[in-house]
This record gives C-alpha cells, structure tokens and sequence, in this order.
C-alpha cells in the first residue's frame, strides 16, 4: 500500500506515535496534538483536515496499518490500563484548596458510561496526602466500650464473612461551589465528586457483634492513620445497619486513593465518614465532636445557626448528555442521559424538563436501580436548534422529591457550602453548546 | 485418612456461621491501645496531663504555625484562618473562626495533635499542644495571655458559639412532582456563570494548560521550566512538587520562593552542600523555620539534595 505521506513524514508520525506511547494523560495529548501540527506541517496544507478526523491511509477503500502487522502479544501489559486513545481523567480546581495534599479531584461524569466508576478515575478527597501502607503492617484497633479490644489483621478480615455492594459515594462539598451563582462551567465540575463502585468487605455490624458492644456504646469513632489522622464520630445505629469495613473496589484491592488496604464505607451518608486508610475504631458513649464535624461538614444555616451530624446525602441528579463537555454535535435523534442518586434509598423515578422546570415528562431508569447506587436514566428525543433548558427531577423510593434551588436557598440561605442537591440547569443553545445557568 | 469425630462434626454443622470467640484478631493490650487512643472529647476524655500559657504558646505558633494561619491567624492564601470573624454568621461572607464558630475547645487540642503542623502531623509534644492551644484561644480573646490551660482548666474555657449547633433535621424542603403549569414561564430568571473562575481551559483545544496543572499560573511554570536544569534537578522536580512546593512554590514561612533570584541569590551563594544540608537537618532563618526535609521525613537525603538542585537551579 501507497502512503500518502512523504516517506520522511511517515517516520516523523510513527516517531510521534512511539514517543507519545509513552506518556499518559495530558501529556500524551498534548503532545499528540503538537506532533500531528509538525507531522501536517511537513505535507501539504491539504492533509491536515483529514488528520483531525482520522487518517485516510487507514479507512476505506485501504487497510489500514494495524490490520498488516501483528499488535502486542499477552501479557504486553500484565495490568493493562486505557487506550492510549483515550483520554478519561480526573480534574482539579486549583483554586479551591491551599494545598495538592489537602485537597479534591473531580471524576469525569461527562465520559462515562453506566453506573461503575473506573476506580482510576473515582474522585479524591485527602487531608493529609495519601499514606503507601504495606498490607503487612496493617492493624485495625477496635477497643473502647467493648467486651474484648482486639487487633485485627488484613488476612483477619479478609477471613471474615464478607459482602459485596455497589454504592456510590458523595463529597458532601458536591455541587458546593455554586450557592451564590452558576460559576464551573463543566458537568465535572458542578458534579463529579461523585462516584460508585462495587465495593467488598466486612459488615462493621459482624465485627462490632465479634468484639461485643457494650449496652452503653452508642457513638464509634472512626480513625485513619493518613497523616490528617482523619477522624469522624458514627453514631451506633449506622454502624450496626449498613456500615462496611471495605478491603475491595471493583474487584481487587482498594486503590491507595480510596484508602488501602482498608477503609470505612458509610452507604449513602456523605464521603468524609468513610474514613480510608483506616486504624482505629473506638467505641464510646457521646460523639466526640472533632474537626471534620465541627468546624467542617456542618452546615452554616442563614440564622447564623448551624445543623451538626447532616450524615445523609439527599437525592440529587445531572443530565450528563448533553452537558457542556458534550455539546449536541447534530440535529436529529437524541439520547438524553443522566445519573440520580439517593442516600436513602433508591431511585424511584426522575423526570426531565426542557423549558427551564414548566412542564415535565418522565424519563426511563436505565440498567441496574440500587439503593444509594448511582442509577442512570434516559430520553430518547429529537433536537431541531431550539433553545433547551434542561433540568432533571429525581425521586427516591422515601417519596422525596428532588428540590429546586429556590426551594433549598429560601430555606438554607448560600453560605451552607454542604449537601446543595438542587435541579440543575444546562442551557443549550440554538448551536448545540451547552452551558450551565441557574434558573431562580 | 482424616476422619472428623461425629460429635465435633455435629457442632461444626449447628454452629452455622457464629464465629467462634477467639478466631479472628488478637487482644490488644493497654501499651498498644495507650499508643494509639489520642482522641480528645469535649468533656476532657482523654486530656493529657500537661499544660502551658498563651505566652509560652506564642514563640512556639511564630515558629510553626504562622507562616500558614498568619501572626493573627489571619491566615496565608488559603491556608485556614483561625481568628476574627465574631458576629459575621449572618453576613453575606461569613468568617468561620474558632472563635466564631468552633463549639469546642476540645476540638482544636486533638486537631492540633493529630494534624498539625502539616507537614510534620503528631510532632509536638503534650505541652506544646496545651501551650499552642492557649495561644489560638488568646488570639482569639477567649483565654488571656497568661492563662494556664491544662487537664483541669480546660473546662473553664467557654466557647461563644457552642449553642448555635444542632442536629440534622432534614428533610427541612419538601418538593412535589409537578408535571404541567409547574411555573410560570415569564417569571424565570435565568442566571448564567460567574465569569473568569471555571477552568474551562482544561476543555479547549490548545489551550496550553495541562488538565491536572495544580498550583502556579502557566505563565510562571513556563518560566520555571525554561531554564536549562541539570540531570540532577530534572529528577528533583517530582521531589519538588510533592514536598516542597506548598512552600516554596507560594514562598510562604520566609521560604524563598522557586523563581524568585533576589531572594536565591544570596543563598546559591552559600553553596549547594550548606543548602542541602539545611534542608535536610532543618534550618532556622530570619523569616521563618524550615523543618528538616520539609517535613518529609521519610524522603532520602538524596532526594532532598535533587530538590534543592531543581529550586536553586530554576531561581537564577
């Protein structure tokens, strides 16, 4: 087969591709982006449209290059990781933290399919950094009002009765930045520090009934050993219902981002009391009231009081298709898709509005519905260039119904920061770009 | 072959999924449970002995604390401020101090302990908790200046805003599942974003700013990579990123900060085995304490030594 290149600028391609298989990322693309400009700059102007959507040499009528030569073997990868044409990854807001070690990354809601995410790409939240722990040294402290304080190993609980959940879990900060104004304009940014995964572990109720609560433990703090020392107070009731000590995420060991080798998971409460790399738990008869629920994840009301212990995540839900990321690209048939979710339950029904919350319709609930999972729905409509406010209203199986951002700043004011589940609005105009507006 | 005795089969076949008692785990003993038990509650579980004033406080605070939270605790950037605020609850920006809002005093004892100073977490001793302690609190004009705080005193520090706390009673908004005339379509304001502080650069093509850039502007990392770096300062940068930067990047806690020649200059000039060596033992300058290693104690002394060559060499 004939290239259509200069022989000089097919090297410069493969060079391109090589070197760029080595980097991941930003960077790949970057730089992706930079050696296809010299590779287009080399030959005629006429072949640089053509590179944009895909290379002539390779589509029909001619076969392409992969199709004459063997790819990598078994094993090339024995972990394998994405395609090096892609490109999914968490983001950050600079300005939002002091610090990269206390701080938060969002999960790219606007690239994913179904209701797992990746666990590479789940959202980050630290304190203190991430601690490495070698699973050898790994202790699990359960003491205080109990009948018999006990050290537990990783291999010990791994031994143990184990279940296996999908559940999401949510910053409580989620949506936060936008009280006072739409300001990100970004579906990853208003709400992607949400994630769900499978996770698998030890009921914390089988542990606690193993080392025998004593009748007047009523509050566990929950201790990690991440140099934030990270420490919450859950009240009993949580701890013996659903509460999981988990050791796996999608199938194998916890990522060091989500706490490995062991963290707490609290189904459907907000992500700050599933304390990762996990030390200690200690029972007690009163909350201990530290920092994290005190000074943090308390929710200033305008009063000038504030609500303590706001553990559960309401139910929220985000059209992801379209969304700014994914503007609508051509008129005609659409898929309108989107991810709700409750902390108390499950979803029961989400509704779509296109003119800004005047008239609704029911969306379909797509694939698996789990409680304080996230569930995904879907529309299948036709886009002609009109101008769409799209919001989405969901339901959970508690009858509470998603509220408007009216309806939770009349009541709670802007200076909350936590727990903003209110519709959302994405306004797309008559283009197909979408962009984020608040409707008041 | 292995043959079970029938009556020891019988039990394990009822006994279903109970998990006998000493199975699983080992009992800790008091040693263990007392090296890791550090939690403070507000009704003084678990208060050490020990104690100290707001004044023996306030060089340790200069020497620790302020180059984040500031000599008022004003704080630095966005470092957390820790005094002011009183009264402001209500306001359109509320200052959430802790003397403004903190409940407990307890709280920022097992803070303190636990967290901080931030690079170097669990570092102080019993009395210099109790000491820095007493200084937030005197700055915060909640204990005076040669108040003893320890175990027994702790209770006498009252906290303006405890009462204001209570517990979640949600769901406070009940909304309905209106399908038609659900508002009134003249009556929609429609807001759009506050401009100039989504990143959307991470999204545009060409923009020029990577997707995970955390810190400085692209212009001044530019300015920073355009240097000609030995092999040496090339392998720090990552050292540099992790470690260094919250410092040295913003140039907070008197640390020269990377690109700043001025501020370099004088200390190239001591040579790059006394800048090594001062980052690694640690070095108490004019401005402000740097730890040894940053803080990063578990990073090796060769890894310090590629840090400084990167700072230095991208500072001249």
């Amino acid at each position: 087969m004939k290239s259509m290149y200069e022989p000089g600028t097919q090297a410069l391609m493969e060079a391109v591709a090589q070197e760029a298989s080595q980097l991941k990322g930003s960077d790949r693309r970057d730089f992706l982006k930079k050696g296809l400009a010299v590779a287009a700059g080399v030959t005629a102007g006429a072949a640089a449209p053509a590179l944009a959507k895909g290379n002539p040499a390779d589509m029909a009528p001619n076969l392409p290059s992969w199709t004459k030569q063997l790819g990598r073997g078994v094993v090339a990868r024995p972990y394998g990781r994405p395609s090096d044409f892609t490109d999914l990854q968490r983001r950050t807001v600079p300005w939002l933290t002091a610090s990269p070690e206390s701080s938060i990354s969002f999960s790219p809601l606007q690239d994913l399919k179904g209701i797992i995410t990746p666990s590479g790409l789940h959202f980050e939240r630290y304190h203190g950094g991430i601690p490495e722990i070698p699973p050898e040294s790994f202790q699990l402290m359960v003491h205080g009002l109990v009948e018999r304080p006990l050290i537990f190993s990783l291999e010990d609980l791994q031994r143990m009765p184990s279940v296996t959940e999908i559940r999401f879990i949510e910053c409580p900060a989620n949506g936060g930045m936008e009280w006072k104004g739409a300001q990100m304009e970004a579906l990853q940014f208003t709400h992607g520090m949400i994630s769900c995964s499978e996770w698998t572990g030890v009921r914390l109720s089988t542990l606690l009934d193993y080392v025998g609560v004593k009748p007047e433990g009523k509050w566990i703090l929950a201790e990690g050993s991440d140099a934030a020392g990270m420490s919450r107070s859950i009240p009993i009731e949580k701890a013996l219902d659903d509460a999981l000590i988990c050791y796996a995420q999608n199938g194998e060991p916890l990522r060091p981002e989500q706490g490995f080798p062991v963290r707490l998971m609290n189904p459907g409460w907000e992500g700050n009391t599933s304390v990762k790399w996990l030390r200690r738990l200690e029972v007690g008869d009163k909350p201990w009231y530290h920092r994290e629920e005190t000074s943090k994840y308390t929710d200033l009301m305008p009063d000038g009081r504030s609500r303590k212990f706001t553990f559960v995540q309401e139910a929220n839900s985000v059209v992801t298709n379209p969304c700014p990321e994914n503007p609508i690209r051509q008129k005609g048939f659409i898929e309108i898709e989107g991810l709700a979710w409750s902390g108390r339950g499950s979803i029961k029904a989400v509704d779509l509005s296109f003119d800004g919350g005047v008239t609704w319709r029911k969306a379909e609930l797509k694939g698996l519905v789990l409680p304080k999972a996230l569930t995904r729905f879907s529309y299948k409509t036709q886009w002609n260039g009109e101008p769409w406010m799209i919001q989405s209203r969901a339901m959970d199986d508690t009858g509470y119904v998603q509220p408007t951002l009216a309806q939770l700043r009349e009541e709670r004011g802007t200076n909350s920061i936590y727990h903003k589940n209110s519709i959302h609005t994405w306004n797309v105009h008559a283009n197909g770009e979408v962009h984020n507006v608040q409707i008041t | 072959m292995f043959k079970l005795p029938s009556v020891l089969l019988v039990a394990a076949l009822t006994s279903g999924s109970a998990l006998a008692a000493s199975e699983f785990g080992r009992p800790a003993t008091q040693t263990e449970i007392a090296g890791w038990d550090i939690d403070i509650r507000p009704d003084g579980m678990g208060l050490p002995v020990g104690g100290g004033t707001a004044e023996q406080g306030e060089p340790l605070y200069e020497a620790k604390c302020a180059m984040c939270h500031g000599s008022f605790g004003e704080g630095v950037d966005r470092w957390p401020v820790l005094a002011g605020g009183e009264d402001s609850l209500m306001e359109d920006k509320p200052e959430k101090t802790v003397g403004s809002y903190w409940p407990y005093a307890s709280t920022l004892w097992d803070y303190i302990h636990r967290a901080m100073p931030y690079p170097q977490p669990q570092s102080l001793t019993d009395d210099e908790v109790y000491k820095i302690t007493a200084y937030v609190l005197y700055l915060n004009d909640l204990v005076d200046y040669d108040f003893e705080l320890n175990q027994d005193t702790f209770a006498q520090v009252e906290m303006p805003n405890e009462a204001s706390f209570f517990v979640d009673d949600r769901p406070d908004v009940q909304n309905t599942r209106c399908f038609e005339n659900c508002a009134d379509p003249e009556a929609l304001q429609v807001v759009g974003t506050i401009g100039g502080v989504s990143p959307t650069a991470h999204f545009k093509e060409d923009s020029g700013v990577a997707a995970s850039h955390y810190g400085d502007s692209p212009a001044e990392s530019e300015e920073v990579t355009a240097v000609s770096l030995s092999a040496d300062a090339l392998a720090g940068e990552a050292t540099y990123q992790q470690a260094c930067m919250a410092c040295h990047g913003a140039g907070i806690a008197g640390a020269p900060k990377v690109g700043d020649k001025a501020a370099w200059a004088p200390r190239i000039e001591t040579g790059l085995a006394t800048m090594v060596k001062h980052a690694i033992e640690g070095y108490q300058g004019d401005k402000g304490y740097m730890p040894p290693k940053g803080g990063y104690t578990n990073l090796s002394d060769e890894a310090v030594a590629q840090a400084v060559s990167f700072m230095s060499e991208s500072s001249q």
